[in-house]
């Protein structure tokens, strides 16, 4: 009985040695991608920062300033863009984002209104496909390689629904990477455009050819630029996830197996002792 | 002549943060210099040549559509994209230039057509900037 016992234990330590191998593994590739994304998510925030500026200046300085992107329609349709990852096993990460977009999506429908979505992001694409949401455009695998064109392709079709009067309103959710350890899921809005009107500082300024074109003009920009920034920053935020969830698994991996050894290594004493016992006992009765 | 401050900021990286005595850029209303105290201006930036005065010789560079944003403080333009001339792959831009106008020929939507028109645009900008190079 011992012997099978231990055969049990020593297989167990087994398995619980190739999943670490797997998880050492995960973690490994999720810190070298963490390092890259991060720099790329890092950079991304000049552009957004000054282009945000820029449009606040000029619905700033022109009182009688109006836009479509910047009045609000009343709400009948609202499109949610939602980013998530493309893979699992990265702890509470696609989770997180999906709840949040689907609380969001709880109250536009308790108030009566419609939503549409756009997944970016195999997890998204599943999490809204399966629950029948309608859906406007999916995108998967795109979160790794993503470039400027790419976010801008998007930016543009959002803009040109928009236009068209299909959908009132713009919200995107996705998480922010705000450190290696620290991820926080973000929700913001993307069209109206919110503008922060402060009259502080009103300086004269020339806009060609007038305030109002080049606002629309910067739009599918700051759109794209967004979008570009949400989505880099959601995948430093995966690896992020990614590594911390595989460093707990190992980690654990770690404690079961010294647990494991331990049992076993007991286990061995006990076969041996009672082999001794029932040697002794047998040359005992000999005598 | 004079100096100011001169930051380029795309979405993927700062392309240029110093100091120059002029710039050249093509706005949608036409070529305009830049130079140390000029009164504060904005204007939309198509797909377009840049020259830039570094050490009193003029560098020239491809913008892929932004903003130029004059004020006291520093002169900024926000670019999608922007590539020094010799940097420029121009493999790569041929072939997105040929994808482009295959495109123009099928796509029967506006929208469809308007963005492979802008395509079309960046990509005979950055095989103009690069020949001059």
């Amino acid at each position: 009985m011992a012997s099978s016992n231990m055969k049990d234990i020593k297989r167990r330590i087994k398995s619980v040695e190739s999943t670490k191998q797997i998880t050492n593994a995960m973690q490994l590739v999720a810190s070298s991608k963490l390092r890259k994304a991060k720099e790329k998510a890092d950079s991304s925030k000049p552009f957004f920062n000054a282009m945000y500026d820029t449009m606040c200046e000029i619905v700033r300085e022109d009182a009688t300033f109006t836009s479509i992107y910047t009045r609000k329609r009343k709400a009948n349709v609202t499109l949610m863009v939602v980013i998530s990852g493309d893979r699992g096993l990265a702890g509470g990460f696609n989770a997180n984002v999906l709840k949040l977009a689907q609380q969001r999506y709880n109250e536009i429908a308790k108030d009566g209104h419609e939503a549409v979505v756009l997944p970016i992001g195999k997890k998204a694409v599943e999490y809204f496909e399966k629950r029948n949401f309608k859906i406007m455009t999916r995108y998967e695998n795109i979160g790794e390689s993503i470039s400027v064109y790419g976010a801008m392709s998007i930016a543009d079709k959002i803009i040109d629904v928009y236009n068209k009067d299909k959908i009132d309103k713009v919200e995107l959710f996705y998480t922010d990477c705000i450190s290696p350890l620290v991820q926080e899921e973000k929700h913001m809005a993307l069209i109206p455009v919110n503008i922060e009107t402060d009259k502080t500082n009103i300086s004269l300024t020339n806009y060609e050819p007038s305030p109002e074109s080049v606002f629309d003009s910067l739009i599918p920009r700051y759109i794209a630029g967004v979008l570009f920034g949400a989505i880099v920053n959601s995948f430093a935020a995966e690896q992020a996830a990614r590594r911390t969830a595989m460093e707990n698994a190992t980690d654990n991996a770690n404690e079961m197996i010294s647990n494991l050894s331990l049992v076993y290594n007991r286990a061995r004493q006990a076969a041996i002792t009672q082999e001794i016992t029932e040697i002794v006992s047998g040359a005992n009765a000999q005598e | 002549m004079r100096s100011y401050k001169l930051k380029i900021i795309t979405p993927e990286k700062i392309f240029f943060d110093g100091e120059t005595e002029q710039i050249i850029v093509r706005t949608t209303e036409g070529d305009i210099g830049v130079l140390a105290g000029h009164e504060n201006y904005v204007s939309d930036l198509p797909a377009g040549p840049f020259r830039v005065r570094l050490d009193g010789q003029l560098k020239t560079a491809a913008i892929s559509g932004g903003v130029l944003k004059v004020s006291k403080e520093a002169t900024t333009i926000l670019a999608m994209a922007a590539e020094w001339a010799d940097e420029i792959d121009l493999e790569w831009a041929k072939r997105s230039q040929a994808d482009a106008e295959k495109r123009l020929k099928e796509t029967k939507s506006d929208f469809e057509h308007r963005l492979a028109e802008l395509k079309l645009k960046r990509a005979l900008n950055r095989i103009s900037v690069s020949s001059k190079n």
